[in-house]
C-alpha cells in the first residue's frame, strides 16, 4: 500500500527538549492526553525524575520522555501492515484502521514509547501531533510548555532555531548505540536520566509522590539492584510500562518449535535410516503432529493480536521488511508442503505419493528450519531486546526444534506402544481416525524409539550447553546482562532452571526409557518453560 | 482516508498564508512557520482533525476563552467547544493573555477533566439524615435559596447580621463578593489567608504599604526565592516562564528551601537552611550588603523612613543622613555569616557566597517569599521583612528586574454598584487578641465559637475545604455537626470534599470553564484583566440563542456564584426595604434583576481604560470583545509610581510636615484602579495624604504611614511590639532550642506541580500523576528509625499522630521531615459513591464516648477501611485507575499555632519520628481535640490584644489592609473610651 505522505513541503521534522528550560511541570504530559484522548495507565509523553547525588548536593533531573522520531526507525522495519510509517517529512506516524495489534513495534522499540491504546487496540505513540502540523500548528506539548522547553524545527533548514542547537549545542540522543538515529535531541539532559538503568528502582513500591504502578505483565521503571552510575541516582517518578508479549509468544515459538522439528527430525531419521518413506512416522505421524502444530501456532498467533479480525492485513497490507509477514509466509509454505505431504499419504499406496513426499522434502525441509529460526531474526528485528540479539539465536532455536521434534515423535511413538505399533498409535493420539490407521503400510522392522531418544538427548545437550552460556558468558551490554540476570537469578529464574532441569531430565529419561510417557512430556515441557523464561526475560528490562 | 494532501491545502497555516489574508499569526515557541494557536479570525468556526478518532475526523469547533480556576494565577485558558452537539472537547491557552501568554502547567489542559468528571454534583442537594450521615435528597434551586434567604433576612434584621458569614479559600475573582457582603451590611467575609499568606504578606504590608511583591523576574539578573516559583505558588506558570527567560539570559538563581523542590534543583545556589532560619541569613547578607558599602545610598536617602527612625526611635529629631547610616553600619551587625550559618545549620562560605551574588545584582534584583518559611515558623513575616530589605538596601523596588508593590502590577476596575463599608465588626473573624492580623483569624473558628464567642445562622464555604486544609480538622467537624453552633452550613463547590460531607446543602457551583469572574494579578510589571466565562453560555450566545441563566448553558443545574448572590440577595430583600437589593438592581432596566451581561458590560464599557477603544477597532463591543478575548491588558510598563509627580491640582492647600508627609485639602481624585490600597491618615488639621517631599518635589511615595519604606515600622512599635519595629529574627517555634532531643521538624506544606490543595483532586490526569504523600526522610534519620522507603511510620505531634510510607531521599535536609500536602484525601463510608473516588480513600471514623453519659469525647480515630479503586463510570478511564493509595490527612493531627501579629497559622510541627507500632496501619490518624485546646489557649496567651496595646482606643491600625474594610467609626474598641483615631 502507498504510505501516507500529507505534508506537500519538505521537512525534516526534528525535536529539542531543552532540559536546562524544562521544570518538570507535567504541561505536556497533560496536555498530550487532551490532545490525543490517551487513556489512563498509558502515556505518549511523560516526565522521568531522578535524584542524583547526596545532600546537600543533590539534584532531581528531568527527562521528558516519548517517541524520538527515528530516522531508522525500529518500529516501521517490524510493522507487518505498515501502520506504523515513516512520513517523507521524518515523523514516524501510524494508522491506527490497519494496525492488528501484534505488538512487535512495542517490542522493538528501544525507547518504549509505543503503548496499546485499550480503547481502540491499537498501537500508538508520540506522532509529533501530525495532524497539527499539517494543519500549520506546533504539537500540543510545544504550544503549552510554559518555559518553551520544547521546539520543533527542519532540520534541512539551517536557520531553523533546532538545526542551530542540534547541531551547535551539547545535545545527546536516548541509546545512539541502538542506531535509530533519532530526532529527538535532548540539551542538558543528564546522564542519569537518559540512560534507563542510571538510578535504583526504590523499594516498597514507591515513588516521591505516587505509586510505582503495579501493572499486569509491568516491567518498573529503574534498575532493580545496582544501578548503572557511581553516584546515588534514584528514580523518583515514571510511569507504568508493559513488556508486549505475554505468555501467549513463549508458547508460540514452543508449538513453533514442535511444528518444525517434528519434520526436520522425521527428516533425520529418513537419512539416518531409521524409518523408510512408507513408515507410518513419515507418512502419519511427521505431517499430522506437524500440521496440528502449525495450527495451534496460527491461533496462538492470532490470539496474541489485540485485532485478531485483522489478521489477514498481514498478507494483504504486507510489509517485506517485517520479519513478521516473512515468518507468516514461512508458515504458509510450510503448512502448505505439509498438507501435501499429508495429501500424499493419503493418496495411498507406497510408490510414487511416497516418493512426492520425499520430494518435498527439498522444500519442507528449509521450510521448516526457516519456520523454527525465523523467530530469531523477528526478535533480532526487535532492537530494543538485547538478550535477543545474540547470534547463537537461530542455531539455538534450530535445536530447541530438533529436541521438541524428537520428544514428540518419541510421544507418539511410545503412545502407540513403539516398534510395529507406531503408526496405529500415532494416528490414535492424533486423532486421525481408524479409516487412516487401516491404510497404514508395513512398519520398519526396529522401531524409531531409540533413534528418537538419541537424537533428543543430543538436541538436549546443546541447547543446555547454549542455555548455560547466558549463565556463564559475559554480555556485551547493560541491557543484556541484566536481562540475562533476570532469567537466570531474577524474575524468571524459576522458569529457567526448571526449564532446564526439566529437559534434562527428559533427555536422561529418553535413554533409559522405565518411564514410556514421562520422558518426553518433561523434555516438551523443560523446552516451553524455558522458552518462557527467554521471552519473558528479554522484555523483563526498563527501557526508559 | 481523505487526502491528506488536500487537508493540509485546506487548513494550511503557514505564516505568510495566514497574514496575507489578514488573519493573526500566533508564533510558538519554536519560531517557525507552524502557529502555536489558530488565528483569532477563525475562532468562530476551526476546523481541525481530531486526533482522538482513529480516522482523523474533522471537527469544527469554537474557541472561548475562559480562565483557569485550579490555583490563583488564573491563566488564560481557550475551550474548544465542538459546534456540533456543544461540548467542550479540550482546553488550551489563551495566547491573548497578557499573564500566562498562552502557556499552561500541567493543570490547564486537565481542567477538561473536571468538565466531565463522572462524580462531580449536578444539582443542589439537602442534608436527608445528621450532618455527616451521608443521607442526601435533591432539592430544587427554589427552595434551597428561599429556606437559605429567609435565615439570612432573619439574621439582617435581627440585628444578627454577623451570624452570616461566606468562607472562602480561592476566591478567583477581585471583589464581587465582598460587595455582596457590604451590600447586606454584614462583616461576613472569612478567607483562607491566614493558612496560606498572612505572615508572607506582613512583612511586606510593614515596608511598603502593599501586602504582595511583583517581581520582575524577566529582567532580573539576580533571583531570589523562598518559594517554589518553577512549580506552584502565586504566580506559578506566568512567574515561571519569566523565571526561565531570565536565567537562560543569565541570570542566577538563588533557591532556599529545606528540601529539594523542583525549583530548588534548577538553582544555581540552593541553601537548605534548618527551618525559621531564613531571616538571619538575609540579616547577615543585609549587613554584608551595607559593610562592603553596596548599599544604594541615594535610593535609601530619598525613599527610606530613616528620618522618622531617627527622630521618633532614636530621638534624634533633624538628625542628618550621615548620622543614620552610622546606625544602619552597626544594625545588624551581630548576624554575621558565622551566626547565620550556626542558625541555619548550613556553611558560611556559601552564606558569603550567594550574599556577594545577591550584592553584585544592584536594582535587577527580584525576591519573593509567599508562604513558604513565612508560613512554616513563629516570626515567618520576618523572612518576608528581611527579605525585602535586601531589595530596599540595593534600591530594586519598583524598577526594572526589580520587586515592584502588587498593587502598581494589578487592576480592578469600579463595578456597577459600590454599596458603603459596613458598620459592624465581626469578633469572630477579627478578635481583640490580634489587632494586627492581616487577616481573618479563620482558622481559629472553632475555637472561638468553643469560646462562646458568637454562633452562625449561615455559614457559606466556597471553595473552601476547612476540614481537610484546615489544621485540627476534627475540632472544625465537632462545630460542624453541633447545629447549636452552625445553624445552617450551606457549601458552594463543584465537587465533593471532606467539608460538604458536613453541610445542609450542597449546592454546585461550575468549574473554571463555567463561570464568570474578574481578576487582574500582578504576574509582571503590567496591569491586566483577565475574564473568565461560562464558555458554553458564551457559546451559544455567539451562535445567536440568547441565554438569560448560565444554567441552560451549565451541565445539569451547576450555576455560577454571580448569579447566585445577585438571586439571593433579591430574596432576601424582595421588595427593597433593607436597602440590599438596589445593589443588585439593572441600570438598564431600573427596578429589575442585574444581570451578569450587565454588569460586565458596565465594567468594561466605563471602567478599564482604553478597552472601549481596543473593542471599537475591532468593531466589536466592549463585553463582546472580552468574551471573544478573554483578557485585556490595561497598560504596561507601570514604573516606579512612587516616583511620580502629584499633579498641582491635588496639591491644594497643601502642607509639608516634618517627616516629608504631604497634605492636601484637595479632594481626592476618584481612582480608575480601585485595587485596594493602605489608608495611611491625614494631618490632625483634615488634610489628605497627598505624596511626600523628595528632592524638592512633591510624589506619591508609597501607601505607609511615612509615606516612604518604612525600616522602622511606627506601627508595631505603637501597638505593643516595639522589640520587633525593626526587621529582625523572632526564632521560630520549631527553632532547635525549642525542640526535645528527639524532635525533627516536619515540613507539612509543600506543593507538587500537578496538585493544588483540594481543588485539583477531580481531574484525572493529575491524579494520576500524583496521588500520595509518602514523608521525606533523609537517609541518616531513616536508619536511625530503621525503615527504608515504603515503611511505615508514626508521625507524633502535639496532639495525637499519623502514620505514614517513608520515602528516604537525599533531596531533605536531615533533621527535618516533609509530607506533601494536597493528599490525604478521604470520604467517610457511609457517603458511599458521594466523593471524588479518583483521588478519595474510605475511611471509618471513630470518636469515643466521653466520660460523662451522652457527651462525646474528645478521642478521634480515623482509619482507611479501602484506598482508591477502579469504577464503573460513563468514562472508560474510571475503570483504568491503577493507584490506590490516596496518602495521608496529616493536617489533622496539627494544633493551631496562630502567629501572635501576623495572624498566621505557623505551619511547621515539631514531631517525634518512629517505626509504627504493631497494629498500625497506613494512613491512621489518632487526635485529642482536648490537647487542640490546650494548644489554641497556649498561643492565646502569646497575644498582646488589642484593649492592652492600642494607643488609640481602636482595635486595629486604620491604615492596614484588611478584607472587607468597615466603616471607621466600628474600629473603635467596644468600652474604650471615644478617642480619636
Amino acid at each position: 500500500m502507498d504510505t501516507p505522505d500529507p505534508e506537500p513541503e519538505r521537512h525534516r521534522w526534528a525535536k529539542v527538549i531543552d532540559q536546562t528550560r524544562c521544570i518538570g511541570c507535567h504541561a505536556c504530559s497533560t496536555a498530550c492526553k487532551s490532545e490525543n484522548g490517551v487513556p489512563l495507565g498509558v502515556h505518549r509523553t511523560y516526565v522521568k525524575a531522578v535524584e542524583i547525588g547526596a545532600f546537600p548536593s543533590v539534584r532531581r533531573a528531568f527527562q521528558v520522555t516519548r517517541c524520538n522520531q527515528c530516522d531508522d526507525a525500529p518500529c516501521t522495519a517490524v510493522c507487518p501492515t505498515r501502520a506504523m510509517f515513516r512520513r517523507q517529512d521524518g515523523i514516524v506516524d501510524f494508522d491506527k484502521r490497519i494496525c492488528i495489534g501484534c505488538k512487535a513495534c512495542i517490542a522493538a522499540c528501544p525507547y518504549d514509547a509505543i503503548f496499546i491504546n485499550p480503547d481502540d487496540g491499537a498501537a500508538e505513540k508520540c506522532n509529533f501531533c501530525s495532524h497539527r502540523v499539517d494543519a500549520g500548528l506546533e504539537p500540543a506539548c510545544v504550544t503549552v510548555c510554559p518555559t518553551g522547553a520544547i521546539v520543533i524545527g527542519d532540520l534541512d533548514d539551517p536557520g531553523s532555531p533546532v538545526a542551530r542547537i542540534v547541531q551547535r549545542d551539547a545535545v545527546a540522543v536516548r541509546r545512539p548505540e541502538k542506531e535509530t538515529r533519532p530526532k529527538l535531541f535532548y540539551k542538558g539532559a543528564h546522564q542519569a536520566t537518559l540512560d534507563p538503568l542510571a538510578a535504583r528502582r526504590p523499594p516498597g513500591g514507591l515513588l516521591m509522590w505516587s505509586e510505582q504502578p503495579d501493572v499486569p505483565h509491568g516491567v518498573p521503571a529503574g534498575h532493580p539492584e545496582r544501578a548503572n552510575s557511581a553516584v546515588a541516582v534514584r528514580l523518583a517518578y515514571d510511569v507504568a510500562h508493559r513488556a508486549p508479549w505475554d505468555a501467549r509468544v513463549s508458547l508460540y515459538t514452543w508449538t513453533k518449535g514442535i511444528a518444525a522439528g517434528v519434520y526436520l527430525v522425521g527428516l533425520l531419521l529418513l537419512a539416518l535410516g531409521a524409518v523408510d518413506a512408507g513408515s507410518a512416522l513419515w507418512r502419519w505421524s511427521v505431517p499430522i503432529a506437524a500440521l496440528a502444530a502449525v495450527a495451534v501456532t496460527g491461533v496462538v498467533l492470532i490470539a496474541d493480536l489485540d485485532h485478531p479480525e485483522r489478521f489477514l492485513l498481514i498478507f494483504t497490507r504486507r510489509h517485506g521488511r517485517s520479519w513478521l509477514v516473512r515468518g507468516a509466509f514461512v508458515l504458509v509454505g510450510y503448512g502448505g508442503v505439509l498438507a501435501a505431504h499429508l495429501v500424499a499419504s493419503l493418496l495411498g499406496a507406497p510408490g510414487a505419493s511416497l516418493r512426492l513426499s520425499v520430494w518435498l522434502a527439498i522444500a519442507g525441509g528449509p521450510l521448516a528450519a526457516m519456520s523454527a529460526v525465523y523467530t530469531a531474526f523477528l526478535f533480532a528485528q526487535c532492537k530494543a531486546r538485547d538478550l535477543w540479539q545474540s547470534p547463537l539465536l537461530p542455531p539455538h532455536l534450530l535445536v530447541q526444534a530438533v529436541a521438541a521434534g524428537a520428544s514428540v515423535l518419541l510421544l507418539i511413538d511410545t503412545l502407540a506402544g513403539g516398534g510395529g505399533a507406531a503408526a496405529a498409535g500415532a494416528v490414535a493420539v492424533t486423532g486421525s481416525g481408524g479409516a487412516v490407521a487401516a491404510a497404514s503400510g508395513g512398519p520398519a522392522a526396529a522401531g524409531p524409539g531409540p533413534a528418537l531418544a538419541w537424537i533428543l538427548a543430543i538436541a538436549a545437550a546443546t541447547h543446555i550447553a547454549v542455555a548455560l552460556a547466558e549463565v556463564a558468558l559475559t554480555h556485551g551490554t547493560a541491557h543484556a546482562r541484566l536481562a540475562a540476570h533476570e532469567m537466570t537469578r531474577g524474575r524468571y529464574r524459576r522458569w529457567f532452571w526448571g526449564g532446564l532441569a526439566l529437559t534434562t531430565l527428559g533427555a536422561l529419561g529418553a535413554l533409559a526409557p522405565w518411564l514410556p510417557v514421562a520422558p518426553p512430556i518433561a523434555a516438551l515441557a523443560g523446552l516451553l518453560a524455558f522458552e518462557h523464561a527467554h521471552v519473558q526475560a528479554g522484555q523483563a528490562v526498563p527501557l526508559a | 482516508m481523505r487526502d491528506p494532501k488536500q487537508l493540509a491545502a485546506r487548513v494550511s497555516a503557514a505564516r505568510q498564508a495566514v497574514e496575507a489574508r489578514g488573519e493573526t499569526f500566533y508564533p510558538g515557541a519554536s519560531r517557525i512557520h507552524l502557529a502555536a494557536f489558530p488565528p483569532k479570525e477563525r475562532w468562530d468556526d476551526w476546523v481541525e482533525v481530531d486526533a482522538r478518532t482513529p480516522d482523523r475526523r474533522e471537527r469544527h469547533y469554537m474557541l472561548v476563552p475562559t480562565t483557569c480556576f485550579n490555583c490563583e494565577s488564573a491563566c488564560g485558558l481557550l475551550a474548544y467547544v465542538d459546534r456540533d452537539g456543544l461540548e467542550v472537547r479540550k482546553l488550551e491557552g489563551n495566547p491573548e493573555h497578557p499573564g500566562s501568554r498562552g502557556r499552561n502547567c500541567a493543570k490547564g489542559p486537565a481542567t477538561l477533566n473536571q468538565v466531565t468528571d463522572p462524580d462531580r454534583i449536578l444539582a443542589p442537594l439537602r442534608r436527608a439524615g445528621e450532618r455527616g450521615e451521608g443521607r442526601w435528597a435533591a432539592v430544587s434551586w427554589d427552595e434551597a435559596l428561599d429556606d437559605i434567604a429567609a435565615r439570612i433576612r432573619r439574621a439582617i434584621t435581627e440585628r444578627r447580621g454577623n451570624e452570616v458569614m461566606y468562607h472562602v479559600g480561592r476566591p478567583g475573582e477581585d471583589g464581587f463578593t465582598e460587595r455582596v457582603l457590604a451590600a447586606w451590611g454584614v462583616d461576613g467575609h472569612n478567607s483562607h489567608t491566614n493558612i496560606c499568606s498572612s505572615s508572607g504578606r506582613a512583612g511586606y504590608h510593614y515596608w511598603m504599604g502593599f501586602d504582595r511583591p511583583s517581581p520582575d523576574y524577566a529582567s532580573a539578573d539576580v533571583i531570589v526565592l523562598v518559594s517554589a516559583h518553577l512549580e506552584s505558588g502565586h504566580y506559578f506558570n506566568p512567574h515561571a516562564q519569566r523565571i526561565v527567560e531570565a536565567r537562560q539570559r543569565g541570570a542566577k538563581l538563588i533557591v532556599l528551601d529545606v528540601r529539594l523542590s523542583n525549583t530548588a534543583s534548577q538553582a544555581d545556589h540552593w541553601i537548605a537552611p534548618q527551618p525559621g532560619s531564613e531571616a538571619a541569613i538575609f540579616l547577615a547578607i543585609a549587613h554584608h550588603v551595607i559593610a562592603t558599602g553596596r548599599h544604594d545610598r541615594g535610593f535609601i536617602e530619598r525613599w527610606w523612613n530613616w528620618q522618622e527612625y531617627m527622630a521618633v526611635a532614636l530621638g534624634r529629631p533633624g538628625a542628618s543622613f550621615a548620622e543614620f547610616e552610622a546606625e544602619l553600619a552597626t544594625m545588624w551587625s551581630r548576624y554575621t555569616f558565622e551566626f547565620a550559618a550556626r542558625e541555619a545549620g548550613v556553611d558560611a562560605a556559601a552564606l558569603r557566597a550567594i550574599a556577594d551574588v545577591i550584592a553584585g545584582a544592584g536594582t535587577r534584583l527580584a525576591a519573593h517569599v509567599w508562604r513558604s518559611a513565612a508560613a512554616g515558623n513563629l516570626g515567618g513575616w520576618q523572612v518576608s521583612r528581611t527579605l525585602f530589605l535586601l531589595n530596599a538596601l540595593l534600591g530594586a523596588v519598583a524598577c526594572e528586574g526589580g520587586t515592584y508593590p502588587n498593587g502598581w502590577n494589578k487592576f480592578v476596575p469600579r463595578p456597577i454598584h459600590t454599596p458603603p463599608h459596613p458598620h459592624t465588626w465581626n469578633e469572630l473573624t477579627w478578635p481583640v487578641e490580634y489587632p494586627l492580623a492581616m487577616n481573618e483569624l479563620s482558622f481559629l473558628l472553632p475555637h472561638l465559637v468553643g469560646d462562646g464567642r458568637g454562633a452562625l445562622e449561615v455559614y457559606f464555604t466556597r471553595v473552601y475545604n476547612p476540614v481537610w486544609t484546615n489544621p485540627d480538622g476534627f475540632s472544625w467537624i465537632e462545630m460542624l455537626t453541633d447545629p447549636a453552633k452552625i445553624r445552617l452550613h450551606v457549601a458552594l463547590t463543584p465537587t465533593w470534599n471532606e467539608t460538604a460531607q458536613y453541610a445542609d446543602y450542597v449546592l454546585p457551583m461550575g468549574v473554571g470553564s463555567e463561570r464568570h469572574d474578574l481578576h487582574s494579578y500582578e504576574t509582571h510589571d503590567a496591569q491586566w484583566l483577565g475574564f473568565r466565562q461560562p464558555v458554553l453560555r458564551a457559546a451559544r450566545e455567539r451562535l445567536g440563542a440568547p441565554v438569560a441563566d448560565t444554567r441552560q448553558a451549565n451541565p445539569g443545574e451547576v450555576w455560577e456564584e454571580n448569579e447566585l448572590w445577585i438571586e439571593l440577595s433579591w430574596r432576601i430583600d424582595p421588595d427593597g426595604a433593607l436597602g440590599i437589593r438596589r445593589h443588585f438592581e439593572s441600570r438598564e432596566r431600573p427596578g429589575e434583576k442585574l444581570g451578569v451581561d450587565e454588569y460586565y458590560r458596565y465594567i468594561f464599557e466605563h471602567s478599564v481604560p482604553g478597552l472601549p477603544a481596543r473593542a471599537a477597532a475591532d468593531g466589536l463591543a466592549p463585553l463582546d470583545f472580552m468574551r471573544r478575548h478573554g483578557a485585556f491588558e490595561v497598560r504596561r510598563g507601570i514604573g516606579p509610581v512612587h516616583a511620580e509627580a502629584v499633579p498641582a491640582a491635588e496639591l491644594d492647600d497643601a502642607v509639608t510636615d516634618a517627616l516629608g508627609r504631604v497634605f492636601t485639602r484637595a479632594p481626592k481624585p476618584a481612582p480608575e484602579n480601585i485595587v485596594p490600597v493602605p489608608t495611611p491618615d491625614g494631618d490632625a488639621d483634615g488634610r489628605r495624604r497627598a505624596g511626600i517631599a523628595v528632592d524638592g518635589r512633591v510624589v506619591r511615595g508609597f501607601p505607609t504611614p511615612s509615606g516612604r519604606l518604612e525600616l522602622w515600622s511606627r506601627t508595631l512599635a505603637e501597638w505593643g511590639w516595639p522589640e520587633y519595629a525593626l526587621p529582625t529574627y523572632i526564632e521560630s517555634h520549631v527553632h532547635p532550642r525549642a525542640l526535645a532531643a528527639d524532635q525533627l521538624v516536619l515540613i507539612p506544606t509543600f506543593r507538587v506541580p500537578v496538585q493544588v490543595h483540594t481543588r485539583s483532586g477531580n481531574a484525572k490526569w493529575l491524579d494520576e500523576i500524583a496521588h500520595t504523600n509518602p514523608l521525606w526522610i533523609h537517609p541518616r534519620d531513616a536508619a536511625r528509625i530503621g525503615v527504608d522507603t515504603g515503611g511505615l511510620v508514626r508521625v507524633e505531634t502535639e496532639i495525637g499522630h499519623f502514620v505514614v510510607k517513608a520515602w528516604v531521599t537525599e533531596g531533605i535536609r536531615p533533621g527535618v521531615v516533609a509530607c506533601s500536602h494536597h493528599m490525604g484525601r478521604w470520604k467517610l463510608a457511609a457517603a458511599g459513591d458521594r466523593g471524588q473516588r479518583q483521588v478519595m480513600a474510605t475511611v471509618s471514623l471513630d470518636r469515643e464516648a466521653g466520660r460523662e453519659a451522652g457527651r462525646d469525647g474528645a478521642r478521634w480515630t480515623m482509619r482507611r477501611q479501602h484506598g482508591v479503586a477502579p469504577y464503573a463510570s460513563a468514562d472508560p478511564d474510571t475503570r483504568r485507575i491503577w493507584w490506590s493509595d490516596a496518602g495521608v490527612h496529616q493536617n489533622l493531627t496539627f494544633p493551631v499555632h496562630p502567629d501572635p501579629i501576623s495572624g498566621m497559622h505557623c505551619w511547621h510541627q515539631a514531631v517525634r519520628v518512629r517505626r509504627a507500632e504493631p497494629g498500625d496501619r497506613h494512613a491512621d490518624i489518632f487526635v485529642d481535640t482536648e490537647r487542640s485546646r490546650a494548644a489554641y489557649r497556649a498561643w492565646l496567651a502569646r497575644t498582646r490584644p488589642a484593649h492592652q496595646v492600642s494607643p488609640d482606643g481602636t482595635r486595629r491600625p486604620y491604615w492596614l489592609l484588611r478584607p472587607l474594610k468597615p466603616a471607621r467609626e466600628v474600629y473603635a474598641l467596644p468600652g474604650a473610651p471615644d478617642r480619636k483615631p
